[in-house]
């Protein structure tokens, strides 16, 4: 099996599976002059602040975490700032915090602050300059063979139906086991869809202090259901899971959690957080398709999966609802149920249902599965790359927003 | 005949369906050990959904992957579809407290 991918060498010895220059606007008033610079200059893009005015320090952190590791994604090959002025506002969302961590990279990092330049038209100007030399510098690095040891791989299961836990989710496991085995490191996540199987999970655990913080991510999860007074089936599983024959959160848990594979869990991470070392980890977040790319994309992953149930799609399905919410890190599709795959194939980059009657295990599917992965690292684009469309991203925060 | 609904754990008191199975036919449980067992389908089952490999008393924990996935809410008849009409989860249970 090959063991390498075409990457993008990077100074801090990380490999990008994609070479984007990444526009960041430092507060969220500068989002209109990011995004007019990210317009007009090819090979860029824009990460819009989500607005910190009003969120509290843990959140505004959470803001700064996962802009700041968009730009220190192995994906993004420069990166230009865009600030208002020194020192204003809230002090986590400074561009010196933003300019001191990107250094770090040492990837080219700009900044440009638009009091210094006579406001917004001149920094306009400026900005297109300063991007159009990124891009040219980012262009200047190109592909060689890097060790798989090198990708972050994410997952999100979505629309999950039967299939999903019991062929969808274990192909990305073994994928998964895989992937870890060569030394390279994955990220699972949905902490209100491991409720149910989290005694399973536990067993997983590296170190008593990864088992506690797993049940802890979930008592206080479970206590936020709890808090709204509704049965937890009025909101998860969502209704075209039930649809789809899921029954309760449990059964829709116990099937989640075979993405992760066999391997043990090294930790748990918070909403963006950048895992400290290889293997598998948990990211303690939301599910949803327009967050957690995000929030993956933020911790390093060069490619996040959309392992796909989907009995509820109508036939024939248009374009499949979530596209590349990870801003620079391509959402990959794959589903584990055939009749999901005869009725959206052209959104769909694998096909793993030939592991359910099909003649096939879960094992051998898995396996060719990372020659897929392997592929879109090296640059084949996935379905949803060639659309030119980006979905809106939400942060997942703790709140409550003041 | 082959299987045409699969039991995951030996402890499962349900089966999935691999086809959409029409009420009245004897569906042939795939079992984890390799055998296969008749069940008498009651009523149709759709692809993926669950059916009763067994008869259900009111009150006991549905096994699935040999784990708690719910307790039955009614008695529920060996062939019978099995899901939220007749199944209750148990955890993040705001509505409880």
């Amino acid at each position: 099996m090959t063991t390498t991918f075409m990457g993008y060498p990077r100074p801090d010895g990380s490999a990008g599976a994609r070479n984007w220059v990444l526009i960041l606007p430092v507060q969220r008033n500068m989002n209109l002059l990011a995004a007019s610079i990210a317009k007009l200059v090819e090979g860029t893009k824009v990460m819009l602040s989500p607005g910190e005015g009003g969120r509290t320090t843990v959140d505004r952190r959470t803001i700064a975490r996962t802009m700041v590791g968009l730009g220190q994604n192995p994906n993004v090959g420069a990166i230009l700032l865009v600030a208002i002025k020194p020192k204003f506002g809230y002090k986590e969302l400074s561009e010196n915090y933003f300019l001191d961590e990107l250094n770090k990279t040492g990837k080219p990092v700009r900044t440009l602050v638009l009091s210094e330049l006579g406001g917004y038209y001149n920094a306009l100007g400026e900005g297109v300059r300063l991007a159009r030399e990124l891009a040219l510098e980012a262009s200047r690095v190109h592909r060689q063979p890097c060790p798989i040891a090198k990708l972050t791989i994410g997952v999100k299961c979505g629309m999950s139906d039967p299939t999903s836990g019991i062929v969808g989710n274990p192909v990305v496991g073994r994928m998964f086991d895989l992937l870890i085995a060569g030394g390279g490191t994955a990220l699972f996540s949905e902490t209100t869809e491991i409720i149910g199987a989290e005694h399973l999970l536990v067993k997983r655990a590296a170190t008593p202090e990864v088992a506690a913080a797993l049940l802890e991510a979930v008592r206080i999860t479970e206590n936020k259901a709890k808090s709204t007074g509704e049965d937890i089936r009025n909101i998860n599983p969502i209704p075209s899971n039930i649809a789809a024959g899921l029954t309760t959160l449990e059964e829709k848990s116990l099937g989640a959690i075979a993405k992760s594979g066999t391997t043990p869990i090294r930790g748990v991470l918070a909403y963006g957080e950048r895992p400290a070392g290889q293997g598998l980890y948990f990211m303690d977040a939301w599910m949803s398709s327009l967050s957690l790319p995000l929030c993956f994309a933020a911790a390093g992953a060069q490619i996040v999966l959309y392992q796909m149930g989907g009995g509820d799609l109508p036939d024939p399905c248009p374009p499949m609802p979530a596209a590349t919410s990870g801003i620079i890190s391509p959402l990959m599709y794959i589903t584990g149920n055939r009749h999901t795959f005869a009725k959206a194939g052209d959104s769909m980059d694998f096909d793993s249902s030939r592991a359910l009657g099909g003649g096939f295990t879960v094992r051998e599917i898995g396996d060719e599965f990372l020659g897929h992965i392997i592929d879109v690292a090296s640059g084949t684009r996935t379905r949803m790359e060639t659309l030119r469309h980006e979905d809106p991203v939400e942060l997942y925060f703790e709140g409550p927003s003041l | 005949m082959t299987q045409n609904a699969m039991k995951l754990n030996g402890r499962d008191n349900v089966a999935m369906a691999l086809d959409l199975l029409a009420a009245g036919t004897e569906a042939l449980v795939l079992c984890e050990d390799g055998t296969r067992a008749g069940v008498v389908l009651t009523e149709e089952i759709p692809f993926g959904f669950k059916l009763a490999t067994r008869d259900i008393t009111a009150g006991e924990p549905i096994l699935k992957y040999g784990e708690v996935i719910g307790v039955a809410s009614r008695d529920i008849k060996a062939g019978s579809v099995v899901h939220v009409h007749n199944v209750d989860g148990t955890r993040a249970r705001g509505d409880l407290n």
